[in-house]
């Protein structure tokens, strides 16, 4: 199983960065992007079980995902325009009001 | 080394790198690009050492593995701090090609092609499409200030840092035992993935089918609404009379 643990700690680390990311920018743009930087990770981790593991689970696993962010990344940005369409800005400081 | 003392190997490239993400994120004036690349570069070169040595791992050895992980985490950490938001997206495409090309490293052809396909080719231009039309003109003094300033960077970088270093210390502190069960790769994986999702998971492949379909009309029903700006309120009875905007009701 070459490669499966570095996979691992590649996914982790792009998973860790992802979510800096997320956490940090305010764009809500680049938040969705850093989201999908996320999702790289958990791929990359899924590639690796399925080396550990010597099957196609994995992978097969990976697939679905895949469908997966492709649907966040439709749904995600056409909230963003509806958002941007009512504030005039991607801030989402802009957005405090629903913290309550 | 022992696994014990790359661990802590591990932890200290770990806290380098979380330096390094927190002094290049944009701050407005007061950034310190420099010294968030200069701490970059060594915790970049800290993390091929211990992706090379640390893990026991002879295919690691590999150039053009070392080569792709250092692509994709210098894309990924180019995606979270450039302040243009385009920039940000291209990167992302670095990102995706790299995680392609490792995945096609490990033998798994057919979802490297999805990957650019899907990823490159059909999220990526959506993603630089709504940024064209979203994107507000920049001010005289530069990029905007949402992009150029970073919030709360010092807690999301002492997050980040914390799972990093957990999922780390998981990952060198476990044995990972040889594969056991099914042996190895078949030799065309397109065709053996194929079969694989088109009997075992012939199910979870047509729910699949109707996510998309489900969001591809839940995307439609979204977009089209006619949307009321907040600088222009809807008529409200209840509403006082002087009160406009920056205040949403619920429902």
């Amino acid at each position: 199983m070459p490669y499966a643990v570095p996979f691992m700690m590649l996914g982790a680390v792009l998973f860790g960065i992802g979510l800096v990311g997320f956490l940090t920018r305010r764009n809500l743009i680049i938040m969705f992007l850093c989201t999908e930087v996320m999702f790289q990770g958990v791929l990359l981790n899924l590639i690796a079980m399925g080396l550990r593991h010597g099957n196609l689970q994995g992978q097969g696993f990976g697939l679905f995902v895949l469908v997966v962010a492709a649907v966040e990344a439709g749904l995600g940005l056409a909230i963003v325009v509806l958002l941007y369409r009512r504030r005039g800005t991607l801030d989402a400081e802009s957005w405090r009001t629903m913290r309550g | 080394m022992t696994s014990g003392g790359w661990v802590y190997v591990t932890y200290t490239v770990a806290a380098l790198g979380a330096l390094a993400l927190y002094l290049a994120l944009p701050r407005g004036r007061a950034s310190h690009r420099t010294a968030g690349f200069v701490f970059g570069v060594a915790s970049m070169a800290g993390l091929l050492t211990v992706l090379r040595y640390g893990l026991g791992d002879p295919a690691a050895s590999n150039l053009y593995f070392l080569i792709l992980s250092f692509l994709t985490v210098g894309g990924a950490v180019r995606v979270v701090t450039h302040p243009k938001p385009v920039y940000s997206a291209l990167y992302f495409v670095m990102v995706v090609l790299a995680t392609a090309a490792l995945a096609v490293l490990a033998g798994a052809e057919f979802l490297a092609a999805a990957l650019v396909i899907v990823y490159a080719g059909a999220i990526l231009v959506t993603y630089v499409f709504v940024i064209m039309l979203a994107q507000q003109s920049e001010s005289a003094a530069g990029a905007l200030t949402y992009d150029t300033t970073a919030r709360e960077p010092g807690w999301s970088v002492v997050a980040g840092f914390v799972l990093v270093a957990t999922l780390a210390g998981v990952i060198l502190e476990r044995p990972w035992p040889a594969a056991e069960g099914e042996a190895g790769v078949a030799a065309s994986n397109a065709l053996s993935i194929g079969r694989e999702v088109l009997t075992r998971y012939a199910v979870s492949l047509e729910l699949a089918g109707v996510l998309l379909l489900v969001a591809m009309i839940g995307a439609l029903a979204i977009a089209r609404k006619p949307v009321p700006t907040d600088e222009v309120p809807p008529p409200d009875e209840t509403a006082p009379p002087g009160e406009t905007g920056r205040r949403v009701r619920p429902f």
